[in-house]
């Protein structure tokens, strides 16, 4: 009998059934890897990737049982399976906007495809993770591919100095995470969440505590938490803009997975630590935000400053420590992913034509040019503020009510000072389009596909904050499963 | 023999002297080899606590640490590479151009 056999007979064969939508994603990535070497049919990449990604999407309501498999370090529960799904769909918005993009920027590189799918992969197995060696290998996995996504740009300098402040930045994140997690493994022993939580219990001594503390940095910085937030306004200006929405829409919601993931999965016990450590960090977020946001002109930077702000709001929700709190951030942060590609989408629509600067003036008139484009732009603006009737409203409702119900009253106050700072910069864009004649009767070229995906986008938004109630019970069921797996297991 | 606690504070020296060594160098490639340094100095404290707990997982997880630092590390030097054709500089003060 060969070591292999004897090692296959000791442990058992994993269950790769469940790994379906990562093992497709993956062969369609190296797929592409060895395609693009023979053709340069950008049409002909992005239809295999987007067929890959479909088919992965379907291959998600064939796994009826969920499990934990590849010998304890991946689980799949109905919560790494909803994110997945949402993962998957929204990266299939982008790939459909993605082509006339790069056409119109001249800067084809067949690296697009394969490395947005690496990072896709990425994080499916971030949101997977019941080990530290799991959650780590994921996020490096998504961060190293889109720190290429970030420089690739032919020709550009911007591009390369945001990819390379990112990548010192995010590598500095690396290493704090890493020496997170040395000093939990150094307390207790392990890398499973369920054996540091039960290792940990309410005892939370000096090493612990500075392990938390470093985890809660590197994932704050991550997420581009303030005052960790210096990459991301420069890397969201100088990526191709579809790759921004990328990363500001579908790995900002990865990472906010992983982050509930972590907290409730290793850390149940020492709840009130972390829940004070990130209630500053969402403060500080929602300030600095939306205050420096006000004074951009240029309105890619200035939706980067949202998004920060946008964390802030998000895992502001965490500063509750119960499971209204998380159920809130899960809401929010499904509904953000929309509006947040929806925003960028809109943006690398429009930028593809000749005189779109991104400036804010370029928006004055736009009403009048195309009153529809306008219109979806206005429920985008107006759900990222927190206008009833969108899905933005009932987000920031449900971390408000969530922060109330565990009493941490000052953060509700700066929730909604904040919000209504907000105001300041998402209506001087709705204002431009809707108060200003046009400066000159230039028509833009918008392609079939962009406008359905943008009119999706905005219609969806709209539609979640009329019905709530669809997310909500998502949500409800999500964190059930993920708090029902941290005390089963 | 040496105690594991001495090599934990040389792994937190080196960790705060990368650390510092991101704020204050203006060159770029001085940045990159100051992430290289955070990164390895988390590689001692793994061994270091493997040592205090008779255990191999901190090592194994030394490995992905390490292909994660070349990862990042050629990334890095591919940018500094097209930085440095573009710009003829590698000095940080001289070459930002995003800012506000």
């Amino acid at each position: 009998m060969s070591i292999i056999q004897q090692i296959v007979s000791g442990l058992g064969t994993p269950n790769f059934f469940v790994l379906m939508p990562e093992i497709v994603v993956t062969v369609t990535a190296l797929l592409i890897l060895v395609v693009e070497l023979f053709t340069k049919n950008k049409t002909l990449l992005s239809t295999l990737a987007i067929s890959g990604l479909g088919l992965a999407t379907v291959s998600i309501f064939f796994i009826q049982q969920g499990d934990v498999t590849l010998f304890g370090l991946y689980i799949v529960d109905t919560f790494s399976l909803w994110f997945k799904f949402m993962i998957l769909i929204t990266s299939i918005l982008i790939f459909a906007v993605f082509n006339p993009y790069i056409e119109s920027k001249k800067t084809f590189y067949g690296e697009h495809y394969y490395l947005m799918l690496f990072a896709i992969v990425g994080m499916m197995i971030m949101v997977s993770s019941p080990n530290l060696v799991t959650f780590y290998i994921g996020l490096e996995l998504m961060s190293i591919s889109i720190y290429i996504l970030v420089g690739l740009w032919k020709k550009d300098y911007k591009s390369k100095e945001g990819a390379f402040k990112y990548l010192i930045i995010g590598g500095a994140g690396t290493a704090i995470i890493s020496y997170a997690i040395a000093l939990i493994y150094g307390k207790t022993g392990s890398f499973d969440f369920l054996r540091i939580a039960s290792e940990i219990q309410d005892k939370a001594d000096i090493g612990v505590l500075g392990g938390l503390l470093l985890l809660i940095v590197g994932l704050a910085l991550k997420a581009s938490a303030v005052p960790f937030h210096f990459w991301t306004p420069d890397a969201y200006e100088s990526a191709p803009t579809p790759i921004t929405a990328f990363m500001g829409g579908v790995a900002k919601l990865a990472t906010y997975a992983v982050i509930v993931r972590v907290l409730i999965g290793a850390f149940p016990f020492s709840e009130e630590i972390w829940a004070y450590g990130w209630a500053i960090l969402a403060a500080a977020s929602m300030i600095i935000g939306n205050f420096v946001a006000l004074r951009q002109k240029d309105v890619k930077r200035m939706l980067a400053y949202s998004s920060i702000a946008h964390t802030g709001y998000i895992v502001g929700a965490l500063a509750s420590g119960n499971a209204i709190g998380f159920q809130a951030l899960i809401f929010y942060s499904l509904v953000y992913v929309f509006m947040a590609i929806g925003g960028f989408i809109f943006l690398s629509a429009f930028e593809k034509n000749e005189g779109w600067t991104n400036h804010i003036d370029d928006f004055k008139g736009l009403a009048k040019k195309h009153p529809v484009m306008a219109l979806y732009m206005l429920i985008l603006m107006f759900s990222m503020l927190g206008i009833p009737p969108t899905a933005g409203f009932m987000g920031k409702f449900g971390v408000f009510i969530a922060l109330i119900s565990a009493d941490v009253w000052w953060l509700a106050v700066v929730l909604v000072i904040t919000s209504i700072v907000s105001a300041g910069y998402y209506l001087k864009i709705v204002a431009n389009m809707y108060m200003h004649e046009p400066v000159n009767d230039r028509k833009f070229n918008l392609t079939p596909m962009e406008k359905s995906v943008i009119a999706f986008l905005s219609i969806l938004t709209l539609l979640l904050g009329i019905y709530p109630a669809i997310f909500w019970d998502i949500s409800n069921l999500l964190t059930q499963s993920l708090v029902m797996v941290s005390i089963a297991r | 023999m040496v105690p594991y606690e001495y090599y934990l504070v040389l792994s937190g020296l080196l960790m705060v002297l990368g650390f510092i060594g991101i704020i204050v160098r203006k060159n770029i490639i001085a940045l990159l080899i100051s992430t290289e340094l955070m990164l390895n100095s988390v590689n001692i404290a793994f061994v270091a606590f493997d040592m205090k707990l008779h255990d191999v997982a901190g090592q194994v997880f030394v490995f992905f640490i390490l292909t994660i630092a070349a990862a990042e590390a050629a990334i890095g030097l591919g940018l500094i590479m097209a930085i440095y054709r573009m710009k003829k500089d590698v000095d940080v003060t001289k070459i930002a151009e995003l800012k506000g």
